[in-house]
């Protein structure tokens, strides 16, 4: 690891759980309160560039991976921040982060995660689509399915 | 002066792909500009998770026909990340060779647009003369055009047939000195310099900040490439990266021209070491364990990401995918805002977005959450017959509203 990231652990020991090291990727979990304190440690001080996050559907709610990308040695840190299945709600971290913006707007649109703070949180891929109401999620696995025409 | 909006789509005939521009211009100056988009959707993340290991990798194949490698490499190596396979030497260069002859045609075909657009069609028709071999190379060399289905977890599907090498040789030395031409051509030429020198200018700190990669960042001399950055095929490679400091379409083209030089250097490179490197291209994989990976590659336009999680059976539990265009559209916002209209259009276009790669994650299935529909021709002609009804009615549409102030 380098030292920046050894740096980076070694400060945020307190608030991460589940760590998991593999070569060049780290994963860990973090609390929803400390999201945009770590975002900026990350995107701020270490110059890393967020790549993208991954909504998942588990079985004790939804979680949400985000993929910051220290381009310096090739790697990737994974904070992961999870919430519950009814009322979905994170931190947004677009205010800080301009790329963030629409990574957000997608993952409201996919998954109906609500995200605290966002500029101009309206639907990306399903926005004024006949097909697609306005509290219908399509990647949730229980759909408020608008009615099929 | 007087304000008005300007919509652009969804299906204009300078867009090649349907999208929605919604741009706000006072006189001649372009003040405001917004994007709909929901045009496409064909749900690959979802389809995914129905399919096997082996044949999501031909799925995600079919996100982008143009960059149509760049996904699979990236799925493949996401794979590969979950397990730790070694992939053989002679896999690799067969997969640098793949990926490199495919930026070359890709980005010989946005130099081709970028032409047209701005109204220099000779440009336009010289680049897809010289796209022309290329692409029958990679007919003889997979047997198919554009979708070469090479990939497998843990090397590549064919072995490369190294009778080939001396026919493969003309066709790059043309490319070279076919683009030191353009090069020069962009350098000198006066029409071409002054129609994009500083036009649609993307800062540093505006590319830093939008998360942009690939040429759009690299262009704006933000210092990234992932085939440096992740290593693992193009460790055996020597290459340089170019990194231009304007930022605007002139710097972009013109570091597509000299990429494509790279390029054609990195396939010479794979075809000296064909003949030197036998033995095994695939190291076949059986199985998948438990557990997460991140995968990615420099496509032609950026950097395509995908993430795969597995629960140790034979599909993935889930697929995030994310191309490139979909972090460098965003940036729009700060390259296009302030410019005229008239060079909106190519600033837009100097990304080289991919709209179907942008979208491609949306979730169709039947009533009963049983099986996946197919009616996506349907869907897309519902949604252009309520377009057209709400035009008539009451109702309002995104064109309507750019009407309505």
């Amino acid at each position: 690891m380098s030292d920046k990231g050894t740096e980076f652990f070694e400060k945020f020991k307190d608030k991460m759980t589940k760590v998991i090291h593999k070569p060049r990727r780290h994963y860990f979990n973090i609390k929803n309160e400390d999201l945009i304190e770590i975002a900026d440690y990350l995107f701020n001080t270490m110059g890393c560039r967020l790549s993208i996050c991954t909504a998942t559907e588990v079985y004790d709610g939804l979680e949400v991976l985000y993929h910051f990308s220290d381009d310096s040695t090739g790697t990737y840190y994974n904070p992961r921040v999870k919430t519950g299945l009814t009322n979905p709600e994170i931190n947004s971290i677009a205010p800080m982060i301009n790329g963030a913006n629409w990574i957000e707007r997608e993952m409201y649109d996919l998954f109906g995660i609500k995200f605290k703070g966002h500029p101009d949180l309206k639907k990306l891929l399903t926005y004024n689509s006949p097909h697609f109401g306005e509290d219908d999620h399509p990647m949730r696995f229980k759909r408020n399915r608008t009615q099929e025409k | 002066m007087s304000k008005c909006r300007i919509p652009l789509g969804p299906f204009h005939p300078l867009l090649e792909e349907a999208e929605f521009f919604d741009i706000k211009v006072e006189g001649e100056k372009v003040i405001d500009i917004e994007m709909e988009t929901g045009w496409m959707h064909r749900g690959h993340e979802k389809i995914s998770e129905t399919k096997s290991f082996t044949q999501s990798i031909y799925l995600v194949e079919r996100i982008c026909g143009i960059c149509s490698t760049s996904h699979p490499f990236a799925a493949a190596h996401a794979m590969e990340d979950i397990n730790n396979v070694e992939i053989p030497e002679r896999g690799q260069y067969i997969r640098i060779f793949i990926g490199e002859m495919e930026r070359i045609h890709s980005h010989l075909l946005w130099l081709g647009l970028a032409g047209h657009f701005i109204g220099y069609d000779t440009l336009w028709m010289w680049t897809w003369k010289y796209r022309e071999p290329v692409l029958q190379i990679f007919e003889k060399v997979s047997g198919n055009r554009n979708h070469y289905a090479m990939f497998r977890v843990g090397g590549v599907g064919r072995d490369f047939d190294n009778a080939l090498i001396p026919e493969i040789h003309p066709v790059l030395d043309m490319l070279e000195k076919k683009m030191l031409m353009i090069a020069g051509a962009a350098e000198d030429d006066p029409v071409l310099r002054s129609r994009l020198k500083g036009v649609g200018v993307l800062t540093k700190e505006d590319a830093i900040n939008y998360c942009a990669n690939g040429p759009t960042a690299r262009a704006s001399g933000v210092d990234i490439d992932v085939r440096r950055d992740d290593g693992l095929e193009y460790d055996l490679i020597n290459f340089d990266v170019i990194v231009l400091p304007n930022g605007d379409v002139y710097d972009k083209l013109v570091l597509r021209v000299l990429e494509i030089i790279e390029s054609v250097k990195i396939a010479r490179q794979c075809l000296d070491a064909f003949p030197k490197v036998g033995g095994e291209y695939l190291n076949k994989v059986k199985h998948i364990s438990p557990g997460e990976g991140i995968g990615r590659y420099e496509a032609p336009r950026g950097e395509v990401f995908h993430y795969i999680r597995s629960d140790g059976s034979n599909r993935p539990l889930r697929h995030k995918v994310r191309a490139p265009s979909f972090s460098n559209i965003p940036t729009y916002k700060a390259s296009c805002v302030g410019i005229p209209l008239a060079d909106a259009l190519i600033t837009l276009a100097s990304v080289d977005p991919c709209y179907c790669c942008t979208e491609r994650s949306i979730r169709v299935i039947d009533k009963n959450n049983q099986r996946l529909q197919h009616n996506l021709l349907t869907m897309s002609r519902d949604k252009t017959a309520a377009l057209k009804k709400t035009i008539a009615g009451n109702e309002k549409t995104p064109i309507d509203r750019v009407f309505e102030d």
